[in-house]
């Protein structure tokens, strides 16, 4: 058996980027034993940096770092996120906020959902999205941090950040290199591979330094050096589907007053456009189709729609959607965008770098020898997550009824994945989600999409019937009523952030 | 105009079956559906619907319960339940020692996402660590022949551990039947004598043998494993025989002066396995064999000898699946959709399973495939691991001795499990699936009770030194070693919850 003091296993970590760095910080972290950590980053490769919403699931990440919230949002200029605010999806002028959180409170067994659906057929005129308390509190600029009692209201809901993601691969290099991580500097000018297995051996760096290992993570971003150029693995396109290959940032100064606690996505005529407040900036940019629009009409809509002052002139980044077959191959494992690629409508490139990370722990390899079994089940659950995201992710373009523009007409007209028309037809059909429970988006995130952009189930759980109407309506009117009065004890969101931080420097 | 939902309602249901299992779906959906005619048929029990006639539940039987209104206290007082902490089980490994399977947790896990369970196997490689069990309080309160409802305070070491219930199928059926009784449910005796089909191939209605005729918008075929209804709507058959061997069972009723007890028994035989569940002053037995191992006369003199049955009753099973159980209109719960044997006290667990999981996925009337094949599919999650879960038992049950178990660990498993067994045997992890029945505690105590011990630790645990897990190892036994020894005898517990029930009344 593999006791302590064995041979460690030699890891090089190739890129500098949230990827790399949060590869770096988690191995350090779980199996210091096990291996020897080196990351080798180049000053001339930018941060793609979109990556400035994250997800809920981030927070478990940075805590099981040992990393102090309240420290890290300070380090990070970050801000509490709730949810997503869509704008012009389902149609010009309608809008909902995908929320972290769900949709009122099962009755009787039987999902909200359904009692909503029944009574919305009887006349009341409702929103679903009021019984979600994360959306009353996004639309009032509130933050508190849940609560831990199951049966409160306010348990009812979860939170992610919004941070400068150039802040962020710092704040995790410091940690690493604390622990033990080694770095180079450099530009890798070469990639040795075992002349019979094809496995890389090293790193040959421009001043002539050789970096050996046993196990090499490619966090090149979307050049993709090693498990792209170098093994060649088969790139598998879904453009078809998901068209955005573009995208133009440009951050601005914040505006004075509330700082609102979540990410904006405004439908655009060729993509959308997304506005991430932090502390100190807002982040803008314009995801977009680069056949439907110019870089250049794209740059001057983003500018004419952003508020607040300019911080730089727009920079445009070019990507494409879909992910290579195998993320881990011989002894090269892909994590972030060397892997694949997802446009961050729904913020998730932070979460599939960390889920990959997540796998990657768990199949280390045993006894330092990489096994094939190991390598297939790794391949097995990034196949899921990105399978199920991409679906998801589709589906905000294709759940419209907009006819303005080329590309607003290719994305609804389009033949989807039969794996996500299933999914469409049983929601119309019945207002039931396919349901997993590994995965990302679960059931009130697709609820939030359908209903937000306008696709409405034509028949929900006849056991909602039950109930009497007067009688439900009155559970529901109290339901809104313990909502209401929840997100009023609440703190605004920058008052509570100035508090924390004020803390932590009367603290230092 | 008819409101939307109404047009959409399922208004009739019609169940076939007059057993526990179709009992349970009667009251179940007239609970659920109040507004809609359900009408149950009780046919003569199947005498291989083993969900109807054994005593096995697993711990989801108390939300159930709940959803059915059956009052736990109650059915303790009346002699139709008593609890159940696990089983025993007996000559079921390469080293012989017996092991439990008991309901909850085993160990707990270390900081760092560290699994206790690779720190144990390590520790027991080195011969410093006691057996799994040792570190499951619900297999040493059992074993003490001690019971206590657990603790809710997750502070407490009696939080970490649940329960079962162990039926007495007959009392049950009748605590069913009179629950039925107190429902508008339309009960008619009698056998099926035919079936109306429609022209999309479902079913019309059903025609009894004396003529009377059942109409219904939705049939579920609860008529065990004949599936008196699916099978003239689609009669494949997924056979499991390969990796479930057994295909005959006696069933027997012996004295039991030992009294009541908080577990089963599961021996490994020569020809199959001896199952025994102690009910109040009896004990039901079973005998689960594989006729190409031995033929009755063996298997009956075999029964004598180990568990005194004078005689038994004879039932031929044949197990696996029906591979969609929701066909247009007819549904098929219980062993109409799958049968396994009763090795681990699945076969009310998996008839429950679907009554709820139909409720909570109930089509529109039409049954649109859609609707149905999303129920069709969590159902075969939940079945195909169920089925991996009592394949493991018999593929590498380290048996060594007999006819019947000689070339069992030389089959190749079914993917799903093959999948498990790489992955445990190598490295001690258990992948990821969906809709489980049997959650990870209870397949590492399966897994480790019968020996399957994986070759490697995993990386992350090797962080805790030897020492360290050592000590940790023996704090934690020592911890709930004596626990058991302070609850009360088992026997008192059950009277005083019947006290309590009688006064409640």
């Amino acid at each position: 058996m593999a006791e302590r003091g064995e041979r460690k296993l030699k890891v090089v970590v190739l890129g500098g980027g949230t990827a790399g760095w949060s590869t770096a910080a988690a191995l350090i972290r779980f199996l210091p034993h096990a291996c020897d950590v080196h990351l080798v980053e180049s000053a001339e490769i930018g941060i793609v940096g979109v990556g400035e919403a994250t997800l809920p699931h981030i927070r478990f990440f940075v805590e099981s770092l040992g990393i102090d919230e309240a420290d890290f949002m300070r380090a990070t200029h970050a801000t509490f996120k709730l949810g997503i605010d869509f704008h012009d999806f389902g149609s010009i002028g309608t809008n909902y906020i995908h929320p972290f959180g769900s949709f009122g409170t099962e009755l009787n067994g039987v999902p909200f959902l359904h009692y909503w659906l029944r009574m919305r057929a009887e006349g009341r005129e409702d929103d679903l999205f009021a019984y979600s308390i994360a959306n009353v509190m996004s639309a009032e600029r509130r933050f508190a941090p849940p609560s831990t009692d199951p049966a409160a209201v306010e348990s009812t809901y979860s939170y992610a950040y919004q941070f400068d993601a150039t802040l962020f691969a710092p704040y995790l290099r410091d940690y690493s290199l604390a622990r033990g991580v080694e770095r180079t500097e450099g530009k890798v000018v070469e990639v040795e591979q075992h002349p019979e297995t094809g496995d890389v051996r090293a790193l040959r760096m421009e001043s002539g330094e050789r970096i050996e290992g046993d196990l090499f993570v490619d966090c090149s971003g979307f050049v993709s050096l090693l498990l792209g150029r170098t093994l060649g693995e088969e790139w598998e396109d879904w453009s078809g589907w998901l068209p955005c290959d573009r995208a133009v940032a440009m951050p601005c100064a914040s505006p004075p007053g509330a700082i609102e606690p979540y990410t904006r996505a405004t439908a655009m005529s060729a993509g959308w456009r997304w506005r991430i407040p932090l502390q100190h900036r807002v982040g803008n940019g314009y995801v977009y189709s680069s056949s439907h629009i110019s870089d250049e009409a794209a740059a001057d809509a983003l500018v004419a729609a952003v508020e607040g002052k300019p911080m730089a002139d727009p920079r445009v980044l070019k990507f494409r959607a879909g992910r290579r077959r195998r993320s881990w191959s011989k002894n090269v494992v892909a994590i972030g965008l060397a892997s694949g690629f997802l446009e961050p409508l729904e913020s998730t490139s932070i979460y599939l770098v960390q889920g990959a990370i997540t796998q990657l722990i768990e199949l280390f390899p045993v006894e330092g020898r990489i096994e094939e079994a190991d390598r297939r089940e790794f391949n097995r659950m990034v196949d899921l997550e990105y399978d199920r995201i991409r679906d998801f992710l589709i589906l905000h373009y294709h759940a419209t009824t907009r006819d303005d523009s080329d590309f607003w007409n290719h994305v609804r007209t389009m033949e989807v994945p039969d794996s996500l028309g299933e999914k469409i037809e049983l929601w119309r059909r019945a207002g039931r989600v396919a349901r997993y429970t590994q995965g990302l988006f679960l059931e009130p995130s697709w609820i939030a999409v359908y209903v937000g952009q306008g696709l409405l189930p034509e028949g929900w759980d006849q056991r909602a019937d039950q109930l009497d109407g007067p009688a439900l309506a009155g559970a529901m009117d109290r339901l809104r009523g313990r909502i209401a009065d929840a997100v009023r004890a609440m703190p605004d969101h920058r008052e509570f952030i100035s508090r924390r931080n004020a803390a932590i420097e009367a603290a230092a | 105009m008819i409101p939307a939902g109404e047009a959409r309602a399922i208004r009739s249901v019609g169940i076939v079956g007059g057993g526990i299992v179709g009992l349970s779906a009667a009251i179940a959906f007239a609970r659920a559906l109040p507004k809609a005619r359900i009408g149950l048929l009780e046919t003569s029990p199947d005498r291989a619907a083993l969900a109807d006639r054994l005593s096995g539940s697993l711990t989801s039987i108390h939300g159930f319960h709940r959803f059915l209104g059956l009052d736990e206290a109650a059915l303790i007082a009346s002699g139709a339940a008593t609890y159940r902490l696990g089983t025993r089980f007996e000559r079921w490994s390469a080293d012989g020692e017996t092991w439990h399977h008991a309901f909850g947790d085993y160990g707990r896990d270390a900081d760092g996402g560290v699994s206790f369970h690779q720190l144990w196997a390590r520790a027991r490689r080195a011969g410093e660590a006691a057996g799994f069990d040792r570190y499951s309080a619900a297999a040493l309160i059992a074993e003490a022949g001690r019971f206590v409802h657990p603790s809710n305070d997750p502070a407490s070491p009696l939080s970490s551990y649940s329960y079962a219930l162990r039926l007495d199928p007959d009392r049950y059926r009748q605590v069913l039947q009179a629950v039925a009784g107190s429902l508008p449910i339309s009960r008619l005796q009698g056998e099926l004598g035919g079936i109306e089909r429609r022209e999309d191939g479902g079913i019309e209605a059903l025609r009894l043998a004396d003529g009377r005729r059942l109409e219904a918008d939705l049939y579920l075929d609860c008529a065990g494993p004949g599936a008196a209804l699916l099978s003239k709507v689609d009669d494949r058959f997924e056979d499991w025989s390969e990796w479930l061997p057994c295909d005959r069972l006696l069933i027997a009723s012996v004295p039991d002066p030992a009294g009541p007890s908080s577990c089963d028994t599961a021996t490994a035989t020569s020809i199959g396995w001896i199952g025994g569940a102690p009910l109040h002053g009896r004990k039901l037995v079973s005998l689960a064999y594989a006729s190409s191992a031995a033929g009755e006369g063996k298997a009956r003199r075999l029964l004598r000898t180990e568990a005194g049955a004078e005689s038994a009753e004879a039932v031929e099973i044949r197990l696996g699946r029906r591979p969609e159980p929701w066909v247009r209109n007819v549904l098929a719960i219980g062993e109409a959709a799958t049968a396994v044997d009763p090795l681990q006290g699945t076969n009310l667990h998996l008839a429950q399973s679907a009554i709820m999981r139909a409720l909570g996925l109930l089509p529109g009337r039409d049954c649109h495939p859609l609707e149905l094949s999303e129920y069709n599919r969590r159902n075969e999650e939940q079945m195909l691991r169920v089925r991996d879960f009592i394949a493991l038992h018999y593929l590498r049950s380290g048996v060594q001795r007999g006819e019947f178990w000689k070339g069992l660990a030389g089959r190749t498993p079914p993917a799903t499990l093959a999948h498990t067994l790489e992955q445990f045997e190598r490295r001690g992890r258990l992948p990821f699936y969906e809709n489980e029945s049997f959650d990870r505690h209870a397949w590492l105590a399966s897994l480790l009770g019968m020996g399957v011990m994986p070759g490697h630790i995993d990386p992350v645990a090797a962080s805790v030194a030897p020492d360290q897990a050592k000590a940790a190892l023996e704090r934690m036994r020592q911890g709930l070693a004596p626990v058991a020894e302070r609850l009360p005898p088992y026997r008192d517990y059950l009277a005083h919850i019947a006290a309590g029930a009688a006064r409640a009344r």
